[in-house]
C-alpha cells in the first residue's frame, strides 16, 4: 500500500493501490474510499480500473462477438483443411500428432464458445476442471468481489441516476 | 500448434480469474510459483472465510432487495430511502472487509515476490484491455472524408 494514502490529497494512489482496492491483500480499508472520495484524479483513475476490470470479464466472449462472418469462414476453411491434411497419407507418429493437436485447438475454441453462451457473468474459462464445491466456491468468491466493488446492478442503477464525473469523461472519449 | 495452444491457454487468464478461486488456476499458480503447501494453506483460509461470506452475501442482497422494493414503491418516504441506503453501503462494507482479511491472510502464505508476480500480472491484464480499448475505439470512429478531389491544372 501507498505510503500515506489516509493523509490526505497529497498522497495520490499508486497503481498497487488500485488493484489493491480491486483486490485487497492488506492495508487500510477505510482510509482508500476516503482520499478516492477527496481526490477527483484518483477517482478518475480508480473508475478506469473497474471497468478494465469489468472489460476484462467480457474479454473472452468479445473476442467471438466481434469475428466476422469472415473471420468465421477462414476459420472453419482452416479447419477443413486440416482435416484433410489428416486424411493424407503421413508418418504414423505425424499422423497421430496432427490430431492430438487439431483436438486440443477445437477444445480450445470450444470452451470459451460454451462460456459465452452461459451468461455474461459466467466464469472466464478456467483452464482446469474445478470440482463441483470449487465451481460453487469459485462462483462466491466472484459475488462477493462483484457486490464489494459496487458492481452489481443496484449499483450501477445509482450510477445511472448520478454518474460519477470519470464515467462522463469515459463517454466523452 | 500445440504451442499456439499452449499460448492461448495461457491467454485465456483474466482478470476475473483473479476474483475467484485464482490459487486453483494451475496456469496461474504456476506463474505465481505456488507450491502444493501454500495451495492449501489458501484453500483453509478460504474455507476459514467462507461461512462469513455466504452470511454477509446474503445479508447485503436481502438489504438492496428491500431498498429496491421501497424505491420501486414510491410510498416510502426520504428518512427510511436513506435509511435503507445506508443499511445496504454498510453491509456492502462488511463484506468487502470479511474479503480484505482473507486477502490479507492469503498475501501472509505468499512470498513477496510471488506477491509482486500477482501484480504484475494484473498490469499485464490491464495493458492488454487499454491496448483492446483502443483498438475498438479507433475502428468505431468514423473514417474522416477525403477531402473532394480539386482537378489539377
Amino acid at each position: 500500500m501507498s505510503k500515506g494514502n489516509s493523509s490526505g490529497r497529497e498522497a495520490h494512489l499508486t497503481d498497487a493501490d488500485f488493484f489493491t482496492l480491486a483486490m485487497p491483500p492488506a492495508g487500510e480499508p477505510e482510509a482508500l474510499p476516503r482520499h478516492l472520495s477527496e481526490c477527483l484524479a484518483c477517482s478518475r483513475q480508480f473508475s478506469e480500473w473497474r471497468s478494465a476490470t469489468r472489460e476484462l470479464a467480457n474479454e473472452g466472449m468479445d473476442s467471438l462477438r466481434n469475428r466476422s462472418a469472415a473471420d468465421w469462414e477462414a476459420m472453419e476453411e482452416r479447419t477443413i483443411e486440416a482435416i484433410r491434411r489428416l486424411r493424407r497419407p503421413k508418418p504414423r507418429l505425424w499422423r497421430w500428432a496432427m490430431a492430438v493437436a487439431a483436438s486440443l485447438l477445437l477444445f480450445a475454441l470450444a470452451v470459451p464458445l460454451r462460456h459465452g453462451r452461459t451468461s455474461p457473468h459466467a466464469p472466464a474459462a478456467p483452464a482446469q476442471t474445478l470440482s463441483t464445491q470449487d465451481q460453487a466456491d469459485d462462483a462466491l468468491l466472484r459475488d462477493v468481489a462483484r457486490l464489494a466493488r459496487s458492481e452489481d446492478e443496484n449499483s450501477r442503477l445509482y450510477r445511472e441516476i448520478a454518474p460519477e464525473p470519470s464515467a462522463a469523461e469515459e463517454d466523452r472519449l | 500448434m500445440a504451442a499456439a495452444v499452449l499460448l492461448a491457454g495461457a491467454v485465456a487468464l483474466s482478470a476475473q480469474d483473479l476474483d475467484g478461486k485464482w490459487w486453483k488456476n494451475a496456469t496461474l499458480a504456476e506463474r505465481i510459483g505456488l507450491s502444493a503447501d501454500q495451495v492449501n494453506e489458501i484453500e483453509k483460509i478460504f474455507v476459514r472465510s467462507r461461512p462469513d461470506f455466504i452470511d454477509l452475501r446474503a445479508d447485503l442482497e436481502k438489504k438492496q432487495f428491500l431498498l429496491q422494493q421501497a424505491m420501486e414503491d414510491g410510498t416510502a418516504d426520504r428518512k427510511d430511502l436513506e435509511r435503507k441506503m445506508e443499511a445496504v453501503e454498510n453491509s456492502r462494507a462488511e463484506l468487502q472487509k470479511a474479503r480484505q482479511r482473507m486477502l490479507l491472510d492469503i498475501r501472509q502464505v505468499m512470498k513477496p515476490e510471488q506477491w509482486q508476480k500477482l501484480l504484475q500480472i494484473r498490469q499485464e491484464f490491464r495493458a492488454r484491455v487499454q491496448q483492446q480499448r483502443r483498438e475498438m475505439k479507433q475502428q468505431e470512429a468514423p473514417r474522416p472524408q477525403p477531402p473532394h478531389p480539386k482537378p489539377h491544372k
